[in-house]
């Protein structure tokens, strides 16, 4: 633990154990994704399937560099992970990204990319909120995952019809903006 | 429509079993069937049996999310 680094969080007026219970559910949220998103990009398959695979396979990736990202902030912040993973799966801040009933409709698996996208999109925005001129270093580390999340949320929207993302696909390597807590 | 006091909503905490109930704006809605609902608590911040009606305001989403869960009452003054 950081014992001055948490002492700085506190008298900044954020209630560390809230903090660090959110950031444990965010690891979850990624980690758990990580794993569902591996199932749903196996099942994307035919010409539309594998048009979605490769977004589906970079967001995957990306999710599991944000678990990696938030675990030392959460060591740090004087909390950790849960012993059981089983446990670890059930507090996660976002729902489990299951494989639909209609597998062979890309759609309804776009769908379930799309809401945890946005289901991520809306954790890493509350935790901003809470730590913005207070916690640089979650703050910094949240909003560079929260960067990744909007992108991720865009690329399946766009792919469901619902309107231009504006990007391109990434070029070079996976998290542009998370890479430098990974290093 | 079953009526609910503060104290009665209390009741309905998620814990031990019970039914996880949260009022907003004279609604009681019944979230036990979700997820982010398990043991009557809400990421971190929120505990069933309460009016969240404030709470709401600030959450990093809408009413919207609630709203797909059934109703089971409405809040009245004790």
């Amino acid at each position: 633990m950081g014992r001055v680094a948490r002492e700085m969080v506190e008298r900044a007026g954020i209630n560390v154990n809230e903090l660090v219970e959110l950031l444990v559910k965010n690891a979850s949220a990624e980690l758990t994704t990580y794993y569902y998103y591996t199932i749903l990009r196996c099942n994307l398959i035919g010409l539309d399937g594998e048009t979605v695979k490769e977004i589906a396979e970079v967001a995957r990736i990306e999710d599991r560099n944000h678990f990696e990202a938030l675990v030392p902030r959460i060591y740090e912040l004087g909390g950790e992970l849960p012993r059981d993973m089983k446990d670890f799966h059930d507090v996660s801040g976002c729902p489990p990204a299951y494989l639909p009933q209609r597998i062979e409709k890309v759609e309804d698996i776009l769908q379930v990319l799309v809401e945890a996208e946005r289901c991520a999109v809306r954790q890493y925005t509350h935790i901003c909120n809470m730590t913005v001129g207070k916690d640089h270093r979650t703050y910094d580390l949240a909003l560079a995952i929260l960067h990744e999340e909007v992108e991720h949320e865009s690329w399946f929207s766009e792919f469901l019809g619902e309107g231009p993302s504006g990007h391109f696909m990434r070029r070079g390597e996976t998290s542009p903006f998370v890479s430098k807590f990974l290093k | 429509m079953r009526k609910l006091t503060r104290s009665e909503l209390r009741q309905y905490d998620g814990k031990e079993g019970r039914p996880a109930y949260v009022a907003y704006q004279g609604k009681v809605y019944d979230v036990s069937s979700s997820f982010l609902w398990r043991s009557g608590r809400h990421q971190a911040s929120h505990e069933a049996g309460y009016d969240l009606t404030e709470a709401l305001e600030r959450a990093p989403h809408g009413a919207e999310l609630l709203q797909k869960f059934p109703i089971v009452g409405e809040l009245v003054e004790e």
